[in-house]
């Protein structure tokens, strides 16, 4: 125990690894124990079958399950909130200590300049020391990284000629690696997942009775009745809650990939939970097929990169694809961090490689070594063609886009965005609060998370391609968000929407405030869609917002909590969306600024920002005020119990105040923020800043340098955030206020609107057309081809066989006297002998051997010809 | 010579035999009997096979020296081979080198030869799991009990014998020996047009079996004298000396089935027609050891040096090799008949397109246990027959040939998909899923590539050689489930099923799980064939990548509709459906556990042991590709 605790004392990496295995543990004990209850209930009333099924949790099972699984991702949670504080100690203590050091060495190097003789030795020597210092400093802080917070282990390894170290692309590796964003991302959906399954035992209670009545099938005989499945129900969300722990853990695209898949199974699982309803399997087929579309993307990216840079961690890969920050002779000047692009001169090929030319638009990348000597030459003229990972290389440049572009399209599968948002509104077939952790909160944000980590491989070119899907994206699903009357409906369509915020925001080197966003709307947003299970739950199972209205005084708790989260969404200044939205706006604004060509990257989610106001409004108004609409849900409409409100409280107290810094009203100083900040991969500097060199070779940290404040989309971002900012809350108060008008105070009526654009709102209503567009070019296509294939095999190919096969029995015909006295005599006695068959059978068999035993014949001549040329070519030879 | 080894490999081929002839002695009506003694059969088989692998694990395969080249050489079947041709071996018992060579029938140097090596060993396990359960899921055949015994044994004997044969004669016999058994299982057993998909097999499979044939007995008429190594030359000296047919040592030909042997002079005749020197003849390989080790051993003199290189020299320069050289083995035209005669003769096996008519009826009509070890065994004979015999015999025109190799590996995993989304019948999909998985298959063998990109080669051939367990522990896993539902519901019609979760949860929890093994999903065993064979491909052929990238959203389609059909949605009519009983769950659990087991550690349990050789016979084919 002291040894396991001491452990952990060295390498407190390991608390993330034990949070991610907690409830991997939980999944496969309730896996286990369903099984063996499953099996124990045919014979439950033997002894040793009552027994087994006892152990197993007897009728009481699903409860059991529900607390080993909550239990799990508590504990989970706790793990990952010691080794998040632990992190963040030791990263503060080596990072202030850094600073310190080379805040006192540029302060030297100042005086130094200015004295002169004796006095500058002195200060000269205590400049070395003081360097040293930093160097020690930062060589430990480096070290403990690697011992503390990382880890990996070979899964899969092959060693052609017996070489294993030097050799690139042979080996698959599990690993982890934590940084602030990781440790931030495990407290979010630990904490967050352990509220969910809280507010599940709840909303799910239903299914602890064994016969539960679906309202939703109906059968020949009234409504469908089933067994409860309470237990299963936290069994796939402990599958979940691994996937997405050990996502966030990977530290190589392998591992993610892996994840990946696993969440999507999760998700699939968990949408058709109630699979008796076609709607619900439908829809989880549905999620899981589209999302495979675009993992084949990211297989094909993690391909190229195999095969071009030989490795899926991500630390080596980033070190491959980006230049160094130094370098012995400081020639890196100009391309640090940068993806350094150039041109290979054919004619010029020695055995050492090719000369390689630095180009701007060249058609080629460099690939630098991931373990650069002591006396290490950045750019290098000659390049390898079959490059080790210690050794110069190139690829195509076209490849390395298409490898971001291919990982991108992963996650537009799984982040909803354009052209893959189909399924997550269909999504919302599943258990509210699946929708609230996984269609919300965690999985979806996943393809917004991986964009993040692989921001290094990401080419100016892919980037550009991730801004404009995000901004199609929001702008897309804001505009079918309006006229969705289903309350989880409209939530699913504004959780596209905001993941197409984040996205847009890395796109336009928004790294900080994208991710920023995927947190705090994390909150936010599994907030709203609990409370809308809350509301759906004591409307009994009502989600129509037409039949509702004026529910504000029978739950008081829900209204005030979800009216937290819309103001939070909306951004409303102190509530958590207002620091991070505005400052992806800001983002928006920096880069048209620059790039004034991609003004769009900016209007559409500025429009955006007040079409989610009035909706996320709308919502919450006809929900919770006015006149009831429906006097019956009405009626029998009720608060839930406190499992559910609890986290709804907890919930909305996030919301308001996660992202709050010092002072509060300072869009700036989140903590939250500065923590993500940490995370930031010195590659966003330089393709949207500038890395001042003279500091950073002593820093550890990188600093914008305002020399040219117009060609810096960052510097120009931080001045602008209020800006930015002002004009986003004008429309966000016009949105604000004309829901207002239309659904509380009831000035205007919607029903006239919608005569006015008839074709405008059925566009809407059905979504932009995407699902009839994808049936007719993808799904019937794919279903016709099948056929065709099937239809071949029976046609074509077994025709000619056919065809064979009956002149083989003409001919045989032919020799009738051979076949009558002497197969037939055969046949019938091995037939009457070993398997006496009907006579009739009998002959179609012999008819067939019959050809059979001719094709034999046939075939032996022809040996003993081939035999006979091959006797004389040996003979010969 | 190893009377052990060879003791050990004997009795994993011939204990079925042996118990399909004791079936006789069973007297008429004891059913139950002749079940238990055929169980008995198989599970020793299992058992023996088990501990023959022990063995072998111990003897051959030396992890605690890592990486060390040496010790990954045993795992080589020709470094061993040429240790005891070369008369390396001295003790004649318990060497430990799991090969055998008996002289059988010597006038044509026809030889009683076995061994294993990470290509034959996993196979030869998954044969032996899986004949044994497919023996327990063939407890409810009832219709001549004892004949279906016997056939069942015979065939695993024929099956475990050609995975260990390593005499081309010997493998051959057993092929065909395990031709004969399946036909009539399929024939008698079967379903409603058991007679035709049993001819369609039989004819389909004669013919690939003729194909062999040839090239086998083409083989046998070239003189190999200069891959063979003394002792075997010795041997025929003898032979001849007595026969009289020759007066000095000489004139002695040398023709043989070895596979080994014949490997080497496949190797030879890869490096005469890339334009290099051949250096692969046993002479010059002993030569250049020597050399080696005199190198590496300090006390050598110069003089000791340059004699040893001369002999090196020598052994390259001799002229009666360069005479023999010029045979029909080493000509293009040869190389490229044989080595379609023997692609064709394994393709029809694998099943390739557009070859693969027979397999579907098969499937259908077969009953479920025998469907099992179609699937799951006989598949995979296709596949090792290529990767053992067809590529390093004829490995210059399966470089020239690769691309078409790979193009009919990506033919199938695509139209395998298409054609298995549009099955009605349950069983006849699970077929057209076998399809397209054995593409994999094909597709990571033929990824061939120069040696600076050797490892995508080997990722590919070893992703191939793990597809052909996985795809065998999940095809039979999926046909036995297919079966269970049978027994109850009497069709397979997919359109009339719905609903199946929820009077049979363990039964539909164990499918999802066997089921999504099969669709690659991560954490299980389809995935890391699937997987490596994709890694390997982008480096050959991109076209090939996308194609067989973008089929996992087909496969993704019809997996999950058809467990959309199956299991969900709901239908009074199958209310009161029992769940799976206690003997169906035996038969599964091993299939079950080992399809997650092998998703979750691929490298502990298979992969480690199966790559020195896998990636052996890689190096050795990229080596001499220009």
């Amino acid at each position: 125990m002291m040894n396991l605790l001491l452990t952990f004392g060295e390498h407190p990496g390991w608390f993330f690894v034990v949070a991610t295995l907690l409830p991997l543990l939980s999944f496969v004990l309730i896996l286990l124990a369903s099984a063996l209850w499953c099996a124990g209930r045919a014979y439950r009333n033997t002894p040793g079958g009552a027994a087994l099924f006892n152990l197993c949790g007897g009728e009481e099972r699903g409860r059991t399950a529900a607390f080993v699984a909550t239990g799990a991702i508590a504990l989970a949670f706790v793990f990952s909130l010691v080794g998040c504080i632990r992190f963040s100690a030791q990263q503060h203590g080596f990072e202030t200590a850094i600073k310190q050091h080379g805040k006192a060495l540029h302060q030297i190097a100042a005086k130094i300049k200015e004295t002169s003789g004796e006095a500058k030795e002195q200060l000269e020597a205590k400049a070395r020391t003081e360097e040293e210092k930093l160097e020690d400093q930062e060589k430990r802080w480096a070290d403990a990284r690697k011992t503390n917070w990382q880890g990996h282990f070979d899964w899969l390894r092959i060693s052609p000629k017996g070489i294993v170290d030097a050799d690139s692309g042979t080996v698959l590796q599990l690993g982890f690696k934590i940084d602030s964003l990781s440790a931030i991302m495990f407290v979010m959906v630990t904490f967050i997942a352990t509220l969910i399954h809280l507010f599940s035992i709840g909303y799910m209670s239903d299914e602890l009775q064994p016969e539960v009545e679906d309202h939703q099938v109906h059968t020949a005989h009234g409504h469908l009745h089933r067994r409860g499945r309470f237990g299963r129900f936290f069994m796939y969300l402990s599958l979940f809650c691994f996937s997405m722990l050990n996502l966030v853990l990977a530290d190589n695209l392998f591992q993610v990939f892996l994840s990946w898949e696993l969440v999507g199974v999760c998700s699939y699982l968990l949408i058709g939970f109630y699979n008796e309803r076609q709607s619900a399997s439908n829809a989880a087929n549905k999620a899981f097929i589209t999302n495979r579309i675009g993992d084949a993307g990211f297989i094909l990216g993690m391909l190229i990169l195999w095969t071009h840079v030989g490795t899926f961690n991500m630390e080596e890969l980033f070190q491959r694809v980006r230049a160094p920050l130094n370098d012995t002779h400081g020639a890196v000047e100009g391309v640090a961090g940068r993806i350094v692009r150039g041109n290979l001169d054919a004619n010029n090929t020695t055995k050492a490689g090719q000369r390689f030319t630095i180009a701007n638009d060249g058609s080629d990348v460099l690939l630098f070594p991931h373990r650069p000597s002591a006396h290490y030459h950045a750019i290098v003229p000659r390049v390898s063609d079959n490059p080790k990972p210690d050794q110069h290389g190139s690829m195509p440049y076209w490849m390395l886009v298409a490898a971001g572009l291919g990982i991108f399209l992963g996650c537009v599968g799984k982040s909803a965005q354009f052209p893959l948002q189909v399924w997550l509104p269909d999504a919302m077939e599943g258990p509210t609060p699946v929708s609230a952790l996984i269609h919300a909160a965690t999985m979806v944000a996943a393809g917004v998370y991986l964009v993040g980590r692989c921001y290094p491989l990401l080419t100016y070119d892919a980037l550009l391609v991730i801004a404009y899907t995000g901004g199609i994206t929001l702008f897309v699903a804001a505009t079918i968000a309006v006229v969705m009357t289903d309350i989880k409906k409209v939530l699913a369509y504004s959780t596209v929407s905001q993941l197409g915020y984040m996205m847009l925001s890395l796109g336009v080197g928004g790294w900080v405030a994208g991710l920023f966003h995927l947190v705090t709307h994390a909150f936010f947003k599994a907030l709203l869609f609990l409370g809308s299970g809350s509301v759906i739950h004591g409307c009994h199972h009502e989600q129509e917002m037409t039949k509702m209205g004026g529910l504000f005084p029978k739950m008081k708790i829900t209204a005030l909590t979800m009216l937290a989260g819309v103001l939070a969404i909306c951004g409303i200044p102190l509530f958590t969306g207002w620091y991070s939205k505005d400052a992806i706006l800001a983002q928006a604004f920096g880069f048209i600024y620059v790039h004034p060509q991609h003004l769009l990257l900016f209007l559409l989610p500025l429009a955006t920002a007040g079409i989610t106001a009035f909706y996320m409004s709308r919502m919450w108004l006809m929900t919770f005020t006015g006149k009831p609409r429906d006097e019956h849900v009405f009626d029998r409409a009720h608060e839930s119990p406190w499992p559910m409100t609890v986290p709804l409280i907890v919930l909305g107290v996030c919301s308001v105040g996660i992202a709050w810094g010092w002072p509060v009203w300072d869009a700036e100083a989140s903590f939250l923020e500065a923590n993500v900040h940490h995370a930031q991969y010195p590659a966003i500097l330089a393709d949207f800043g500038h890395i001042d060199y003279s500091i950073s070779e002593h820093h550890g940290e990188y600093w914008i340098a305002a020399k040219d404040e117009a060609q810096n989309e960052r510097v120009f971002a931080y001045r602008n955030h209020h800006l930015a900012g002002n004009i986003a809350f004008v429309l966000v108060a016009i949105g604000i206020v004309f829901a207002g008008a239309i659904y509380w105070k009831r000035v205007l009526d919607p029903a006239e609107a919608k005569e006015q654009f008839p074709r405008l709102h059925a566009f809407l209503m059905d979504k932009w057309r995407f699902d009839r567009l994808y049936s007719v070019i993808f799904v019937r296509p794919c279903l016709t081809v099948g056929h065709w294939f099937a239809a071949f095999d029976l046609r074509a190919i077994d025709g000619v066989i056919h065809a064979v096969a009956r002149s083989a029995m003409w001919v045989s015909k032919w020799d009738g006297l051979f076949d009558h006295y002497i197969i037939d005599g055969a046949v019938n006695l091995v037939g009457n002998t070993i398997y006496g068959m009907g006579a009739r059978l009998r002959s179609v068999q012999t008819g067939f051997l019959r050809s059979y035993v001719l094709f034999l014949v046939l075939a032996a001549a022809g040996i003993f010809l081939a035999l006979a040329y091959f006797v004389r070519m040996a003979m010969a030879g | 010579m190893s009377e052990n080894d060879m003791l050990w490999m004997s009795a994993v081929v011939f204990i079925p035999a042996v118990f399909a002839l004791l079936l006789i002695f069973v007297p008429r009506g004891k059913e139950d009997i002749m079940r238990w003694l055929s169980l008995a059969g198989t599970g020793l088989t299992l058992g023996v096979s088990i501990g023959a692998f022990i063995l072998f694990y111990n003897n051959v395969i030396d992890f605690n020296r890592g990486n060390d080249p040496e010790a990954r050489q045993r795992m080589s079947l020709e470094f061993r081979q040429s240790e005891y041709d070369g008369g390396g071996i001295s003790a004649p018992t318990n060497s430990g080198d799991w090969i055998s060579n008996y002289p059988w029938i010597d006038r044509f140097n026809i030889k009683y030869y076995l061994g294993a090596d990470g290509i034959s060993m996993p196979l030869v396990l998954l044969t032996t799991l899986l004949s044994f359960l497919a023996m327990i899921a063939s407890w409810k055949i009832d219709k001549f009990v004892r004949g279906y015994c016997m056939l069942f044994l015979l065939l695993e004997t024929g099956m475990l014998g050609t995975f260990l044969a390593l005499d081309f004669f010997l493998f051959y016999i057993f092929w065909e020996l395990m031709l004969l058994p399946m036909y009539f299982l399929i024939g008698v057993w079967g379903g409603p047009r058991r007679e035709y998909a049993a001819i369609k097999f039989f004819l389909y499979t004669l013919l690939g079996s003729v194909f062999i044939l040839i090239a086998l007995l083409a083989f046998y008429f070239t003189d190999v004298r200069d891959f063979a190594g003394p002792r075997t030359k010795a041997e025929a000296v003898a032979a001849a000396k007595s026969d009289g047919r020759i007066v000095t040592e000489n004139q002695v030909e040398i023709h043989s089935f070895d596979l080994v042997v014949l490997q080497r002079v496949g190797k030879a005749a890869l490096q005469k027609l890339n334009d290099q020197r051949v250096t692969t003849s046993f002479a010059a390989i002993q030569a250049k050891e020597n050399l080696g080790k005199l190198k590496r051993d300090k006390k050598a003199t110069a003089e000791d040096l340059h004699n040893a290189e001369a002999k090196y020299q020598a052994a390259l320069n001799d002229s009666g090799l360069k005479k023999r050289l010029e045979q029909a083995f080493f000509q293009p035209w040869f190389q490229y008949t044989m080595f379609l005669f023997l692609l064709i003769g394994f393709a029809i096996k694998v099943p390739v397109f557009p070859f693969h008519t027979w397999l579907p009826d098969a499937h259908v009509e077969a009953p479920t246990p025998i469907s099992m070890i179609l699937a799951g065994v006989l598949l995979k004979m296709g596949g090792y027959g290529i990767i053992r015999i067809a590529y390093p015999i004829c490995p210059w025109a399966g470089q020239q040939l690769a691309y078409f190799v790979a193009l009919f590996g990506v033919i199938n995993i695509v139209y395998g998909a298409f054609a298995a989304m549009a099955q009605s019948d349950f069983k006849k999909l699970v077929a057209y899923s076998s399809v397209s998985h054995m593409g994999y298959v094909l597709l990571g063998i033929a990824v061939w590539s120069s040696p600076e990109h050797a490892q995508y080669w080997s990722w590919g051939m070893n992703g191939a050689m793990f597809q052909m367990i996985a795809h065998g522990i999940t095809s039979a896993g999926m046909f036995f489930l297919v079966g269970v539902i049978y027994d109850r519901a009497h069709h397979r019609r997919l359109d009339n099923f719905r609903g199946l979760y929820e009077p049979m949860p363990l039964y539909g929890g164990i499918s999802a799980i066997i089921f999504f093994a099969a669709m690659g999903l991560p954490g299980m065993c389809g995935f890391v064939g699937e997987f490596m064979v994709v890694l390997s491909t982008w480096n050959y052929n991109r076209i090939f990548a996308v194609l067989a990238a973008l089929t996992v959203v087909i496969t993704a389609a019809y997996i999950l509709w058809t467990l959309q059909r199956v299991f969900m949605g709901e239908n009074p009519q199958y209310k009161n459906y029992s769940d799976v009983s206690v003997r169906e769950i035996v038969c599964i659990l091993p299939l079950l556990i080992l399809s997650v087991a092998l998703g979750v550690l691929p490298g502990y349990l298979l992969l480690n042991w199966m790559e020195p050789s896998v990636t052996g016979l890689v190096d050795t084919l990229a080596r001499f590709t220009p």
